[in-house]
């Protein structure tokens, strides 16, 4: 077997194995649980090198199985906290933790837990990533573009914040559910953002990261007390992001822009998927970011070519999307989509609107869109300039590159 | 085939005093055993209860909270499972764990209305 697989198999499980274990244990121990399951894994590396068991999930689930009475005998000594276990027959309900639509409500349970309002909004991804999703320290730092210390510090502070305000591994009900599944699905976005948005050059973490998302996501909508439209939403603008994921970046790990994308790689699964969850976003007509925002994605992943972009519908979107999120990022895009459609004035004056400094990293956008507005009006060495600018405010290399290479061609014309 | 109820019925563990060693023995075998009637696909259900135990009896209904240390013979829950006979039945349940401690599992056939 492919190291590969045993590691996905490990992350799947890490998370399905805490979730239940915390269920029975409660979070006050969630630090010995994570211990255990960790040192389960160790033992399964160690005897699957000498002989693969026929069904390495079964023996996994076993494994946590055998965890319970570990862990039992590893709490035993102080009392509070400590499930009730007075009879043999306990053993029955235990047992039927461990089947799969409990585990399913054991995760959601802890996708619930990593946004708790009590956690600090920046801590709740990297203790999701490692308690629900199963990613180690290490991953999640090279995930999030974060050091390994902070991560661990973020990971205890959440931990800690758990177990001073003695939260419940619950899903909330009542007037806290629709609060608390606005951050969740917040959370979800956000491992999504990092995957997909990211350019950094491991591919591979990337796809982990949206897989991830794709699939936390697809667990919240299963359930009907958890399900929304603008969970739906979500999925959808996942999906057709997703699609686009392979045809980004080249052998040569370059940015390639929307224009220059070659469109049959787009993964056509996922757009049926995202089409799918688009009907049942606009069951209702209350509209989130989510739905304007998936809109948009959809209608690139509808033009077959760049040229052929319904930019006149795009901008409608955006006007939507910009009256709910008035944000100088979705301004800017606003402006990309008039330059597309030739309506300069109107995007210049949106862009003396904008100011750079807003955009904060991402200020070389705003150079580099003014350098599309000079370029498409023939004005080649303004747009050169501007390319400079941009160059002078950008931070990430293959970014960088990317921009290289168009002023480049800039030049060339 | 029919439907079978097992009854059990012993003390609690923590009014017998075991080491959280011997209780980790015990759960072992529970988990052994339940996974062993799952995999010959003859449980239909099952459920633990707890201990706690309130009574309404007579005609007063009199109502008693009655401590699990006062009973000696605690229903601790049952399974549902698909059997032939009680002779089945019988065979299957040499496998509870509990017997030297005193337990006991009680086989009940489960009425059916064959017209």
């Amino acid at each position: 077997m492919e190291p590969k697989l045993i590691d996905h198999l490990f992350r799947h499980h890490y998370g399905k194995m805490v979730s239940v274990l915390t269920r029975i244990f409660g979070l006050a121990h969630i630090e010995t649980i994570e211990d255990a399951v960790q040192d389960a894994f160790v033992k399964a590396t160690v005897s699957w090198t000498h002989t693969m068991p026929d069904n390495p999930e079964a023996w996994l689930t076993q494994a946590a199985k055998n965890r319970v009475l570990d862990i039992f005998r590893k709490l035993k000594t102080h009392k509070k906290h400590v499930p009730q276990l007075s009879t043999g027959p306990s053993a029955i309900a235990l047992s039927d933790l461990f089947l799969d639509t409990e585990i399913e409500d054991s995760q959601l349970r802890m996708i619930f837990t990593a946004c708790h309002p009590q956690l600090d909004p920046r801590d709740r991804i990297a203790f999701a990533l490692k308690t629900v999703s199963g990613f180690s320290i290490k991953e999640i730092a090279s995930a999030l573009l974060t050091k390994e210390d902070s991560i661990k510090k973020r990971i205890q502070r959440a931990r800690k914040a758990i177990k001073k305000k003695d939260i419940r591994f619950a899903i909330p009900q009542g007037k806290e559910l629709p609060e608390r599944n606005d951050s969740v699905l917040e959370v979800v976005y956000l491992i999504f953002n990092e995957g997909f948005h990211s350019n950094r050059k491991d591919m591979l973490v990337r796809k982990d990261l949206c897989g991830e998302a794709l699939r936390l996501c697809q667990l919240i909508l299963k359930r009907e007390a958890t399900r929304s439209p603008e969970g739906y939403a979500l999925l959808a603008l996942m999906c057709f992001h997703a699609a686009r994921l392979d045809s980004k970046i080249n052998d040569a790990n370059e940015i390639i822009d929307l224009r220059h994308q070659d469109r049959s790689k787009w993964h056509f699964p996922l757009v049926k998927l995202g089409n799918h969850a688009m009907v049942r976003a606009v069951e209702d007509d209350v509209y989130s970011h989510y739905h304007y925002e998936a809109a948009i994605a959809a209608e690139h992943i509808k033009a077959r070519s760049f040229e052929e972009t319904n930019w006149e519908a795009i901008f409608k979107w955006y006007e939507a999307l910009y009256a709910i999120q008035p944000s100088p990022s979705v301004a800017l895009n606003m402006v990309m989509t008039q330059i597309q459609r030739g309506n300069f004035e109107d995007a210049k004056e949106r862009l003396q609107q904008i100011e750079p400094a807003d955009l904060e990293q991402r200020s070389y956008l705003y150079y580099g869109t003014y350098a599309e507005y000079y370029q498409l009006q023939g004005e080649r060495k303004k747009a050169v300039s501007c390319m400079e600018l941009a160059l002078l405010a950008v931070q990430n290399d293959a970014e960088r590159k990317y921009l290289e290479r168009k002023k480049e061609a800039l030049l060339e014309m | 085939m029919k439907d079978f109820m097992m009854i059990f019925i012993g003390p609690d563990y923590g009014d017998l005093g075991l080491s959280p060693e011997e209780m980790q023995g015990r759960m072992g075998k529970w988990f052994t055993w339940h996974e062993k009637m799952t995999e010959q696909g003859i449980v239909k259900e099952g459920n633990a209860l707890t201990a706690q135990v309130r009574r309404v009896t007579g005609k007063d209904r009199t109502v008693t909270d009655v401590p699990s240390a006062e009973i000696k013979e605690l229903v601790g829950g049952y399974y549902v499972i698909q059997a032939k006979d009680f002779d089945e039945v019988e065979q299957i349940a040499q496998d509870f764990p509990d017997y030297d401690l005193g337990g006991t599992v009680e086989i009940r056939e489960i009425m059916v209305f064959d017209q």
